[in-house]
């Protein structure tokens, strides 16, 4: 078999090795707690101070504004509920949000209902973008805070930041978005954009697991949802993870500094993959086609497929895609999003994403140009002599 | 270079699909491993976080060990169509189904089929103790295990593409090869005897979660002798099944027994143990693994699992309905149970009980 394909950079990525690199005498001789007085405890904290600094200029923020977590998800819960938990006793105990959310984000909301809170869910454009007249509608000044994810992490849809935030700042309802896509894809700067907490994540960028930030906008208050000591001004207790914040501030700052090149490199090898499959299958369905798309992300259908099929036929000639969200068994169920998005069950039921990203080759979107379609023709039972001769 | 051929191994975690998968890649097939979810229980088990989520973690652990590819098959909405519904509506009919039957002839020999195509699999496997060979499905080899009985309902062009390895081997022999393979996680797993998706052995609990508490079938209905004299009431009549004792009414002077369930009017009608007794069989939806046999034909046939088979002589066959005349009456003909008939090791199709046939009592009349 040739070389695998791995097409699931929306999942996770590997860690870069500049970053390892940076990480590792953070493991050994630079092991100190930062919250210690002696010599030890000074190094990893000029580290770590260094690190959060470093992490605040990719988001045009200030350090303070920086609170380290385990990732994406708790940076979420921190937004979500230490936001509603902190505003709802003031007369706003309602919460803004979109179908089209991260898991993170939609269970923080459920969480927060039954703990009391008021859902709002706005509509969704055809092409997966928040439909303006019912976004304003739910904005009110009941509202605790509206959360709206940057780029989709199934279809790659692009939300207007800007003006939601905007929206949400004049009825003094706080602003949430969860950035975990947009980070190296799009710029995030907190001096120009008016959100509030902003969630990013490591391991999307070249970070390990386990490490992730919430922006945290000077002057707004949260709930914390751990309790413990002092650490990042009590709104995260617990030691820091001193070596993978270190790594992550070292793969931010590489993202940030080839963002631009990297989307222009990304976009036209989703595009040479988008047309090629569509010049195979002239059926196929690309999910948030003709809307504002990140470059990564190519979420395609195509009919008279399923989604499971597909995954383990392609997984089996070495080509990592995923679909639908996976529950705790592993077992593929049908995306929120594309269903949220009014695409038919049956068409849900065939979508793959591919994500593209810094393992991504033109060689590697030849490839998977030629095999996704050879394995769609053979699922709809085309005769293999009518597809081209492919060398082995 | 010889090209292994690929088989798709249903995997419920279990120590027989575990070491069926184990004896496939010792043979040196290209295995793949999946693990079909049925249902969800919703949180409804404490203990069972979701979706029989330890099942699934075990064939996970099997697969790593052995170095081949695991994957979970989500193929709940078809599993709760085909064999679910079934299951309530046929208790709700007074009937007895198995839901095995049904999920081995639509979901794991139709369904799963369908998934090994979209993989090039040439070959689909499981844990059965049965044997599938030129073509043809044969009792295990281990009596004491044969599951023959709940294969019949599979399509018959499906046996030339089945391999049932542990079919050919004792129980024992099957936890012996785990051991010796190392798959000691499932080696000692003792065997569910529940019903998957009734994980508790409550079946009552699922017709009334789909039909509700007030459903007839889980409605009080009266205890009548099949003379029509009524004995009392019982609380709903999908909990008796035919030749139950448990739970009848007491002091007869002879042990009584099930012997009719008449949903019209929710009447369990009981009898001594000779009003069990049937002389003929009539079975629908029948499925022919051979040629169909003709009129006159002698045979054998089950209506329970691990019956002693009974002799028989086929008198009516009728498109997907079969009637069968025994030699020597059996006890317990339960509707919706599956009639299986062989010749010897081999099975030659089977169906749906629809109804005893000849039996010694008439009928019993509708109770006043």
């Amino acid at each position: 078999m040739p070389d695998p394909i791995y097409l699931d950079h929306a999942a996770t990525t590997p860690v870069r090795p500049e970053v390892l690199e940076a990480m590792l005498p953070y493991y050994g001789p630079r092991f100190g707690n930062p919250s210690s007085v002696h010599r030890w405890g000074r190094e990893a904290r000029t580290a770590l101070d260094e690190a959060r600094e470093r992490v605040a200029r990719c988001l045009g923020a200030t350090a303070d504004e920086i609170c380290f977590t385990s990732g994406g998800t708790e940076a979420d819960n921190i937004a979500i509920l230490g936001a509603w938990r902190a505003r709802h006793g003031q007369g706003r105990n309602a919460i803004v949000t979109t179908p089209i959310e991260h898991k993170a984000v939609i269970a923080s909301v459920h969480q927060a209902a039954r703990e009391g809170a008021e859902e709002r869910l706005c509509d969704m454009t055809a092409t997966g973008v928040v439909d303006a007249d019912s976004y304003d509608r739910l904005i009110r000044p009941d509202a605790a805070i509206a959360s709206v994810m940057w780029v989709n992490n199934e279809i790659g849809i692009i939300q207007p930041i800007s003006t939601l935030a905007e929206r949400a700042k004049a009825d003094g309802v706080l602003f949430h978005t969860d950035a975990v896509q947009a980070f190296g894809k799009i710029v995030i700067d907190a001096k120009a954009i008016p959100f509030d907490i902003l969630t990013v994540s490591g391991h999307k960028i070249g970070a390990p697991k386990g490490i992730g930030a919430a922006f945290i906008r000077r002057g707004t208050v949260i709930e914390p949802l751990f309790h413990g000591g002092a650490q990042d001004r009590g709104r995260r207790p617990g030691t820091e993870n001193v070596a993978a914040v270190i790594g992550f501030a070292c793969a931010a700052e590489i993202a940030v500094a080839e963002r631009e090149e990297e989307w222009v490199r990304l976009e036209r090898m989703r595009d040479r993959l988008e047309r090629a499959i569509l010049a195979r299958i002239p059926d196929a369905v690309i999910h948030g086609r003709g809307g504002p798309r990140a470059p990564h992300i190519l979420n395609v259908s195509v009919s008279g497929t399923d989604s499971e099929s597909m995954l383990m036929a392609l997984d089996l000639r070495g080509i990592g895609c995923s679909a639908g969200s996976a529950c705790q068994s592993g077992s593929i169920t049908p995306s929120h999003v594309l269903s949220a998005i009014g695409v038919p069950d049956d068409v849900a039921a065939s979508a793959i994403r591919m994500s593209i990203g810094g393992l991504t080759t033109d060689a590697c979107i030849e490839r998977v140009a030629e095999v996704f379609p050879a394995l769609v023709e053979k699922a709809r039972g085309v005769a293999p002599a009518a597809r081209p001769a492919r060398a082995s | 270079m010889i090209v292994k051929e690929r088989v798709l191994v249903a995997m419920s975690g279990g120590v027989d699909s575990s070491v069926a998968a184990a004896m496939l890649v010792e043979q040196g097939y290209d295995v793949v491993g999946a693990t079909m979810k049925l249902f969800c229980h919703d949180g409804d088990l404490p203990d069972r976080p979701c979706c029989s989520l330890d099942s699934v973690n075990d064939a996970r652990r099997v697969c790593q060990t052995l170095g081949v590819p695991h994957y979970v098959l989500n193929l709940e909405s078809a599993f709760g169509r085909d064999v679910v519904d079934d299951f309530v509506s046929e208790y709700s009919n007074g009937r007895t189904p198995i839901p095995c039957v049904r999920c081995n002839t639509f979901t794991k020999f139709r369904d799963l089929l369908v998934k090994a195509d979209g993989i090039d699999a040439r070959w689909i496997a499981t844990g059965h103790y049965a044997r599938a060979t030129n073509g043809e499905l044969f009792r295990g080899l281990d009596h004491g295990k044969d599951q023959s009985y709940f294969l019949w309902g599979i399509q018959r062009s499906v046996l030339s593409r089945m391999l049932l390895p542990v079919g050919s081997q004792t129980k024992a022999e099957t936890r012996a090869v785990a051991h010796r393979l190392g798959l000691e996680v499932i080696a000692e797993k003792q065997e569910s005897q529940d019903i998957c998706f009734v994980p508790d052995g409550d079946h009552t609990k699922i017709i009334r979660q789909r039909l509700g508490s007030d459903a007839p079938a889980l409605s009080p209905g009266p205890f009548v002798l099949s003379d029509g004299t009524a004995i009392g009431s019982h609380d709903g009549f999908a909990r008796f099944t035919i030749g139950q004792r448990r739970g009848l009414p007491g002091g007869f002077r002879e042990p009584m027994f099930v012997v009719a369930i008449r949903p019209s009017d929710r009447a369990v009608v009981i009898g001594p143990r000779e009003e069990l007794l049937g002389r003929g069989v009539v079975a629908r939806e029948v499925n022919w693994l051979v040629d169909a046999p003709s009129i006159g034909a002698h045979v054998e046939l089950q209506v329970r699992h691990r019956a002693k088979p009974a002799r028989a002589e086929v008198v009516r066959l009728d498109g997907a309905e079969v009637e069968l005349a025994l030699d020597e009456p059996v006890s317990a003909i339960a509707p919706g149970q599956s009639l299986v008939v062989y010749d010897g090791e081999r099975v030659l199709g089977g169906g749906i009980i629809e109804r005893a046939a000849g039996q010694r009592a008439p009928l019993p009349v509708r109770a006043a």
